[in-house]
């Protein structure tokens, strides 16, 4: 329990009742209109939980900025348990450090929710994919009080089945793929707004250009009979 | 090899440190706690005899005194416990002892189980001599070693003025030299024959030795003597080695009675880090690994390997990481005896002393211990860090490794400029370990659901000269938006999905 009264106060969840509201701290996405829905970005100080609809409709290339800043900041960022393995020449073109990223394999619920905790207590940038079954509303409260005293943002991606679960997290954001490159963002959860505003973000421009097959460079060392590279 | 009379504008000043009852305290720790009040002897084989060497104070009151015979001992009291003395043990407990000396004064001289230690030049540090003395007693006190000490200009006049308690005050030179005017012959280290020619001289103390011409003393006494004199007159050097820390360290902690579970492990483990530390401070440097060894009486030792990320002299973060990694350890039933040893090191680096207000010297340090304190709990196995090879097919090209033994960024600018040359086909962030296997249905494309392709080819061919692959990447995408990174093996024909997009 915090005694000294200057902690409390700069604490973002105290509110006094005379003097203004401290600015929110958020730290941006790296999209406008992203920013403006979040009121200035991702919310530090907070649990932020993301819930994909399935895997690889682009929830986490909305992170790369975010990845990026706190790499280039000289933290380290902790990837607790990912559902594949991360592919490093994508990171790279991006721009990340890829010595400041850790990928954490946890064995049990116990040491998920330990590395976790010790992760953003440590002042590391949390991405979290849960596990089955789904993390606790008091193990997930323990992250949000941590990332609260951390003043890191901290991330998990949560299975859609959670959305029907309460969250003690900031902030929870329904990610859907409507079609391709196209994200539409819901807001579940948010601090001081009410839910269910919705964006619809494009994830760069669709390159939709096809190559000849013939015109490839072919093998050299085999040759492979024409027709079957046309069909 | 150190000579006292080194030329500077300071003299010096030579502190004699003298621990009476070192064999009893080095021997305390392995006592029960039950029989620490009881009184407690300490006894030296000699000759075929056995005499008291030293005694605790429960026992002094009982009339014991050091050179007593055990069976007087035992005599005047039938419960004195009888400890026999450990001499190798002692040695240890005064490496120690010179280590916290050394954290004093550069200059220390450890010649059997004598210490010396040279003050004049650490004025400065400790704010005044008194001071340094006050802080040494502390440190020895902590220690819970009786120390008493002498002060001299030059050693062998620190220890022949070593009195009966720890003098925290410096006396002056002239104070100095009136005590050791006054000091009686008889603590002088010569054989009984001199003994007795100065009685017939009519010689009582150091001043009146000294007070006589010293060519009529030559004729009189050895040469030893007349090099002692010169010693105490500062004429001649005293010559000792000087104390230098070992390279490694090993240290343990025995306990007969045995530890059964680890939480009672963790004390003495603190014990042995604060000493590492002591150690890694005299050595000015930081530790990369220390390694545990638990000892049970019978059976098979177990080991625990704690390595750093960074580089660490904090007793408290070592123990820490040790907590952890112990919980994960199978451990003997009961453990007598625990080692610590650490002989990799490096010098401090130079970032420590950095005061740059803006630099990110803390945010390194804090990665560096959340990666050890997640080794520790988790093990080695559950961390890794993705690395760039340079290969052409994804999985060889991207890889997992064990996190600070790889080094890439110097290769990640050379891949940026390549890329800055030449648009590339767009890369997924995930990557499946294994390719999985795509299925046709109706004409389509279909794993876990149809998917269409959107673009591509990218031919990627690589590992000719093994077993050769050619494969055409096309970008896929799902009805829900997912998009997928399949490939097209050209050799068999068939399609597999080999990374997520997301």
């Amino acid at each position: 329990m915090p005694n000294n009264i200057a902690t409390v106060l700069s604490r973002q969840d105290t509110w006094r009742g005379r003097s203004q509201r401290l600015p929110r701290r958020a730290i941006t996405t790296g999209h406008n209109n992203l920013d403006l829905l979040l009121q200035g970005g991702w919310p530090i100080s907070a649990l932020t939980e993301l819930i994909p609809q399935q895997p690889g409709i682009g929830e986490l290339s909305l992170l790369l900025p975010t990845l990026k800043y706190y790499a280039d900041n000289n933290q380290l960022c902790v990837w607790l348990d990912p559902p594949y393995q991360p592919y490093a020449p994508r990171l790279v073109s991006a721009d990340i450090a890829l010595d400041k990223l850790l990928v954490v394999r946890s064995k049990n619920h116990a040491e998920w929710l330990w590395a976790a905790e010790q992760s953003i207590r440590s002042g590391a940038l949390l991405l979290a994919w849960t596990k089955q079954p789904p993390p606790r509303y008091a193990d997930l409260r323990k992250l949000q009080l941590a990332a609260a005293d951390s003043g890191n943002a901290a991330f998990l991606f949560s299975v859609p089945s959670a959305l029907s679960a309460p969250s003690p997290a900031a902030l929870r954001l329904e990610l859907k793929g409507i079609e391709f490159n196209q994200l539409l963002l819901t807001v579940r959860k948010q601090r001081g707004v009410a839910s269910g505003a919705c964006l619809q973000l494009s994830l760069g421009e669709a390159n939709t250009q096809r190559t000849n097959l013939a015109l490839l460079p072919a093998d050299r060392h085999r040759t492979y009979p024409i027709q079957q590279l046309n069909n | 090899m150190l000579k006292s009379d080194r030329k500077s504008a300071r003299p010096d000043i030579w502190l004699y440190l003298h621990f009476p009852l070192l064999p009893l305290e080095t021997l305390l720790p392995q006592v029960p706690t039950e029989q620490v009040q009881k009184p407690i002897a300490i006894i030296n084989q000699q000759k075929n005899i056995q005499r008291v060497l030293c005694c605790n104070t429960q026992a002094a009151a009982w009339g014991i005194e050091s050179n007593l015979s055990i069976s007087t001992a035992l005599a005047l009291c039938p419960e004195l416990e009888v400890l026999p003395r450990q001499v190798e043990q002692e040695q240890q407990l005064l490496q120690q002892l010179a280590l916290v000396a050394y954290s004093f004064s550069p200059v220390v001289i450890l010649n059997n189980s004598e210490v010396w230690l040279e003050i004049s030049g650490c004025q400065q540090l400790f704010k005044g001599y008194d001071a340094l003395l006050q802080e040494l007693e502390n440190r020895l006190r902590y220690q819970s070693i009786t120390a008493v000490n002498g002060i001299g200009q030059n050693p062998v006049v620190a220890k022949l003025l070593c009195g009966s308690e720890f003098e925290t005050q410096l006396p002056d030179q002239t104070e100095i030299q009136r005590r050791l005017f006054n000091t009686e012959l008889n603590l002088l280290e010569t054989n009984r024959k001199q003994q007795q020619s100065f009685k017939q001289l009519g010689l009582n103390t150091v001043g009146d030795l000294l007070a006589l011409p010293r060519s009529a003393l030559s004729r009189r006494f050895d040469s030893e003597l007349m090099l002692t004199i010169a010693q105490l007159n500062n004429e001649k050097p005293f010559v000792a080695p000087r104390f230098q820390p070992a390279n490694t360290f090993r240290d343990l902690i025995q306990n007969p009675q045995g530890i059964f579970n680890k939480e009672s492990l963790l004390f003495p483990m603190k014990m042995l880090l604060q000493r590492l530390c002591q150690y890694l401070m005299a050595r000015q440097c930081y530790c990369r690994e220390i390694e545990w060894h638990f000892e049970p009486l019978i059976g098979q030792s177990q080991q625990m390997q704690i390595q750093l990320s960074g580089s660490q002299n904090n007793w408290s973060t070592l123990l820490m990481l040790s907590r952890l990694q112990l919980e994960r350890l199978e451990l003997p039933r009961s453990i007598e005896q625990i080692i610590l040893h650490a002989d990799q090191f490096i010098e401090a680096p130079m970032g420590v002393f950095n005061l740059d207000l803006f630099d990110n010297q803390q945010t390194t340090q804090q990665s560096c211990e959340l990666i050890d304190s997640l080794n520790a709990r988790l093990g080695i196995d559950a961390l890794s860090q993705p690395i760039l090879n340079q290969d052409y097919l994804p999985e060889q090209a991207s890889t997992l490794a064990i996190p600070g033994k790889h080094s890439s960024t110097a290769f990640n600018q050379k891949l940026d400029e390549k890329s800055d040359e030449k648009q590339k086909a767009p890369q997924p962030l995930w990557l499946l370990t294994d390719p999985a296997l795509v299925q046709m249905r109706n004409q389509q494309l279909y794993w876990r659901q149809p998917l269409t392709i959107i673009s591509g080819p990218e031919r990627l061919c690589g590992n000719w000269w093994q077993a050769e692959q050619q494969r055409d990447y096309y970008l896929a995408c799902d009805s829900k938006g997912a998009r997928y990174w399949l490939f097209r093996e050209t050799s068999s024909q068939r399609w597999f999905v080999h990374g997520l997009f997301s």
